[in-house]
């Protein structure tokens, strides 16, 4: 499927900054599942700015702006064909660490034994324990077929609030399912990305967990959705947890991250 | 190691001189009444006029206190310096190849030499450094390996210091002081030098620039400020290597490099010693509330666009409960034994092991795993009964905070103390440079506890410092 | 080496904050004497208050303090923490500046500053009170002399010369214009042509505020006037503490960073706009523009010269 993808962000360091700097983590890579047909990141200082790899694989833009004065701006357009391998990812890339960095736990992501308790010294196999597991994040944390619809047709002036909830709702499912399965010993990421418009979402900016099997490699578990990552979904930056992916890290940062528009359609 | 005599490195049990110390008994023989207790007071004053001071934690600013000086120095036979540099060189080079593995292909893991747990959930371990390639392969380029010795033939490690380990400018001064009180006793013992630290830590540092580096590479000292207990060392280092001092605001990024702001403009900087904690360096990736750092300098590291000396993470390699693996980590990477022995050392993990701590407490060592500077610790048998079953309930709660060694009876030195010339115990920190090669100052700093009895030498805790001389042949 | 703005910055008030220590203990000196010869009831507070106007604390001691006695203004001036120019935080700033950049100084001018530092930590405030007080008040200007004995005797005519040297003349030249501003209507020329007793004290106490008390008969070979004073202050080049001769000083030194660095910087043009004031004017033409006005000038152009300097060489 080719999917085009435009994302705006800002952050508004404070007055008097004699140097802020931005830590961008907003350029897809090729891979199994897409292959990315052209992609750019424009914003003040970008001419400028380091580009290399972090520990993860990811792509990073390291952006600085002297004496920045008022909002700074990032703007992200691409285009993107992803692939439907079901989730699968398979075996990790040059450029990726071994998946057992993946156990790490953090702060961010502690999961409550209720959550995994059930699976540990399952005789399942992993793949059966990890689809478990993502019902069982669904079942415990997610708002459910009913709690959708409700937010739905709360009408448009709640939209952006109802939004906002969705966002933290969908971090906090990935964490557990992250952590979970850390605490069952299966190594397993943090993924951020695009997800198409469908039935069941809106488009989105968007983050899922992807976890480790032997056999099969990285696979992806869209907890908030309830599948594996297919053809609408488009990775962006893998990492330990939802800080560690941020799209945008800024010292100093002011009020934080803004997210401005996000559109993901599926391009002609 | 039981509760015999300690070993005296200047006398032998029936009272003869040790060969090495032969000359120095000579000396002090010679000396008139008074003549130390002079030399102790000169010695005060020459620091004092230098201004060596630290800070003790707590204390107020401008309250600043001079570490004692021990007149007499300690010596190391050109035999035993061999054996010990030896076995530190090969102990630095396993501890680098370590964590060139455990930030790559972690096979050490792989091979289950070491628990995966130890590594990966270790606060100390800094994912953020996998996959990061360094100069030279060299995480861990300045080190101090912590030494205790209980017999003739026998040293042991207490502790590797792979993160920025300090105490080097008081060697330094050590020998200064010492050659202005005591020329004529340098003229009867061929002592190796160790004025060319600072010579050797700046190659050593230049030796690791990028390889984008144009020219003669500038290098930086990255200091807390004046209000860190080894303020004075950084500048004392900065002044003689002929580098910048530098505070965080001092730097900054731009473009993915690193500049400092001179008085006519900015000025790149291609190797920063950073006396920083890895918490710190960096807003930006690290804690996000520091000060002291600069922000998207890590950045600019990974970016391969400028040196950190120590790398991020070597933490995890002087970690106490990672050291009770580093003769399997030696066999591991270098085919070969360990030249250096480990402490023993006891997890409480283990309830048996924890059990078998608690009935013999009164003679054992307790130590917090990220502690340091002799605090949180317990020295079995000087502690009180109360004491020990505080210890107890600690170790209960959180098992895997504690590690446990016995108590290793420190060789002493004489030292000259109010009540005149008496033995004290001693430990020693060799420091290393670890770049383009593996450059081992002769000696290192010699820390003494000054009170009778006492086995902790730290000068938080009323150590002081002995000049330490490795005789040439 | 390139020097870090930082260290330029610190090498700058390092020697403001010794010469502030000086002038606040001569300011505090002459409150004191003139406190003890007055006759009016009430004008011993007086006398306090006007030299902490001329120290511009008086804010400060106000928010603090209902009364201007004698023993809050000596504790107030000297030890008291919460006073930024107190003889106290002087030395205090002055030694934490030096121990920022101790590899850029000298160790003549590190040991006069740490032995003066540790001297005055030993020093009781409940001690410090009558003949105690004057000695102590000569002290504190004398550490000063020897500071910058240390300085002009062991520093590398370098940059880090130039800034120091430059902290010192700003700071001198805004005390100096200070102590002018605070009594200028005694200053101002008059019908009456002989001063009476009233403006002969207070025309003493701004010359002792100078050290310019002795100084003055040598120049002027006459009894004391309002208009020699005003121009020995203002305008005489051979009296060091006199508005044209620190700025001469300032635009020399900034002269002398252009040497070195080779360029001119903002700051040299506020320097020649300080310096423009006191060049080639006279006492006639000052007092006819008026005096409190001049001054009020003078004190804003020698504060954009700190301003711009920091902007220049990149202090922060």
């Amino acid at each position: 499927m080719r999917i085009a993808i435009r994302h705006e962000l800002a952050i508004t360091p404070p007055e008097g900054a004699t140097n802020a700097v931005m830590h961008l983590l907003l350029t897809p890579q090729s891979g199994p599942t897409q292959t990315v047909e052209s992609w750019s990141v424009s914003t003040t200082g970008i001419g400028n700015a380091a580009r290399f790899s972090d520990a993860f694989g990811n792509t990073v833009h390291l952006v600085n702006q002297a004496r920045p004065d008022g909002e700074w701006k990032v703007s992200v357009t691409g285009v993107v064909n992803t692939i439907d391998r079901h989730g699968v990812l398979g075996r990790s890339h040059h450029g990726e660490p071994v998946p057992t960095i993946y156990k790490r736990a953090t702060v961010l992501t502690k999961s409550p034994v209720t959550m995994w308790s059930k699976f540990r010294g399952s005789s399942e196999s992993r793949l059966d324990v990890l689809h478990g597991l993502m019902a069982r994040v669904g079942e415990v944390l997610g708002d459910g077929e009913g709690g959708q619809e409700q937010s739905q047709s709360e009408g448009r002036q709640s939209q952006s609030q109802g939004g906002e909830s969705e966002t933290a709702n969908m971090v906090d499912l990935t964490h557990a399912f992250v952590g979970a399965a850390r605490a069952l010993d299966i190594p397993a990421r943090y993924v951020t990305g695009y997800v198409a418009a469908s039935e069941d979402n809106e488009a989105s900016f968007h983050a899922w967990a992807e976890a480790y099997d032997d056999h099969l490699g990285w696979i992806g578990f869209d907890c908030l959705l309830q599948m594996c990552p297919a053809e609408r979904h488009v990775r962006l930056a893998v990492g330990l947890d939802a800080v560690s992916t941020q799209p945008i890290r800024a010292v100093p940062e002011g009020d934080g991250l803004k997210q401005i528009a996000v559109s993901v359609e599926m391009a002609q | 190691m039981g509760d015999t005599t300690p070993f005296d490195e200047m006398y032998n049990a029936d009272g003869s001189v040790r060969e090495p110390y032969s000359a120095l008994a000579q000396w002090l023989d010679e000396q008139p009444d008074r003549g130390l207790s002079l030399m102790s007071s000169d010695a005060e004053a020459i620091f004092r006029r230098l201004g060596i001071t630290f800070a003790v934690y707590g204390s107020d600013e401008g309250n600043e206190k001079l570490i004692p000086f021990d007149v007499i120095p300690r010596i190391i036979s050109a035999m035993e310096w061999r054996r010990l540099s030896r076995g530190i060189e090969q102990r630095v080079r396993a501890l680098n190849a370590f964590l060139y593995d455990i930030y790559h292909r972690q096979e050490i893991i792989k091979a289950g030499r070491i628990p995966e747990k130890l590594i990966l959930q270790n606060s100390a371990f800094c994912p953020e450094m996998m996959g990061l390639e360094p100069a030279r392969g060299v995480y861990a380029h300045i080190i101090g390996v912590d030494i205790v010795r209980t017999g003739p033939d026998d040293f042991y490690v207490l502790e590797d210091n792979l993160r920025t380990p300090s105490g080097v400018s008081y060697m330094l001064e050590d020998r200064e002081a010492m050659m202005q009180l005591a020329p004529d006793l340098f003229q009867r013992c061929k002592v190796a030098p160790v004025e060319n630290y600072p010579e050797n830590l700046r190659r050593t540092l230049e030796s690791v620039a990028p390889h984008n580096t144009s020219g003669s590479p500038t290098i930086a000292v990255l200091t807390p400020g004046i209000y860190n207990s080894a303020y004075f060392e950084h500048s004392f280092l900065a002044d003689q290597m002929g580098a910048q001092l530098c505070e965080g605001p001092d730097l900054f990024v731009d473009g993915g490099r690193v500049y400092m702001r001179t008085t006519t403009g900015p000025e790149r900087v291609d190797v920063i010693y950073r006396r920083i904690d890895d918490d710190y360096i960096d807003p930006l990736t690290f804690r996000p509330d520091s000060m002291l750092g600069v922000p998207g300098l890590f950045d600019a590291y990974r970016a391969g666009n400028v040196t950190l000396v120590n790398a991020p993470g070597t933490g995890i390699a002087d970690d106490k409960a990672v050291y009770t693996y580093v003769p399997e980590i030696v066999e591991f990477y270098l085919g070969e034994k360990a030249l250096l022995n480990n402490v023993p050392t006891h997890n409480c993990v283990d309830s048996d092991e924890r059990a078998w701590v608690f009935d013999n407490l009164q003679d054992l060592v307790v130590k917090e795993v990220h502690g340091s500077g002799g605090y949180g610790m317990l020295i079995g048998p000087t502690s009180s009964k109360a004491l020990r079953e505080e210890f107890k309930k600690r170790i209960e709660a959180r098992p895997d905070n504690y590690i446990v060694q016995p108590t290793l009876a420190l060789s002493t030195c004489p030292t000259f103390v109010r009540s005149g010339i008496a033995p004290r115990h001693v430990d020693l920190r060799p420091y290393v440079l670890i770049g383009d090669e593996v450059r081992i100052t002769p000696g290192g700093l010699t820390r003494v506890a000054l009170k009778k009895g006492s086995l902790v030498v730290n000068s938080s805790q009323g150590g002081g410092t002995k000049d330490t001389w490795v005789l040439e042949e | 080496m390139r020097m870090l703005g930082r260290t330029a910055q610190h090498l700058f008030w390092l020697s403001r904050y010794v010469e502030r220590a000086e002038n606040m203990a001569r300011l505090l000196d002459v409150g004191y004497r003139m406190s003890l010869t007055a006759r009016r009831e009430g004008g011993a507070s007086e006398h306090m208050l006007s030299m902490m106007q001329a120290a511009e604390v008086e804010e400060a001691f106000a928010a603090k303090y209902d009364q201007a006695d004698l023993d809050s203004v000596v504790h107030f001036m000297m030890f008291d923490p919460d006073n930024p120019s107190s003889v106290f935080s002087c030395l205090l700033a002055a030694r934490t500046n030096a121990r920022s950049v101790r590899t850029a100084i000298t160790l003549d001018m590190w040991e006069s500053l740490n032995s003066a530092w540790l001297t005055f930590s030993q020093i009781k405030p409940r001690d410090v009170k009558g003949a105690k007080l004057l000695g102590v008040l000569q002290w504190v200007k004398q550490l000063s002399h020897e500071f910058r004995g240390a300085l002009l005797g062991t520093k590398l005519r370098d940059d880090g010369y130039c800034f120091s040297q430059v902290g010192n003349f700003i700071e001198r030249a805004d005390n100096t214009a200070r102590i002018l501003d605070m009594k200028y209507y005694v200053l101002l020329p008059r019908a009456k042509m002989i001063g009476g007793d009233l403006d002969i004290q207070q025309w003493t106490l701004i010359l002792r505020a100078a050290s310019a008390h002795r100084s003055y008969r040598h120049v002027y070979h006459d009894r004391y006037k309002a208009h020699n004073i005003a121009d020995f202050l203002i305008l005489r080049p051979e009296m060091p503490r006199s508005l044209v001769y620190c700025a001469q000083m300032i635009e020399e030194t900034l002269g002398g960073l252009t040497k070195l660095y080779g360029a001119k910087q903002e700051c040299h043009e506020a320097a020649a706009e300080l310096a423009a004031m006191v060049a080639n004017n006279s006492m006639d033409k000052i007092f006819a523009d008026g005096l409190h006005d001049f001054l009020t000038e003078f004190l804003a152009r020698n504060y954009r010269v700190t301003e711009t300097l920091s902007d220049s060489y990149n202090f922060y």
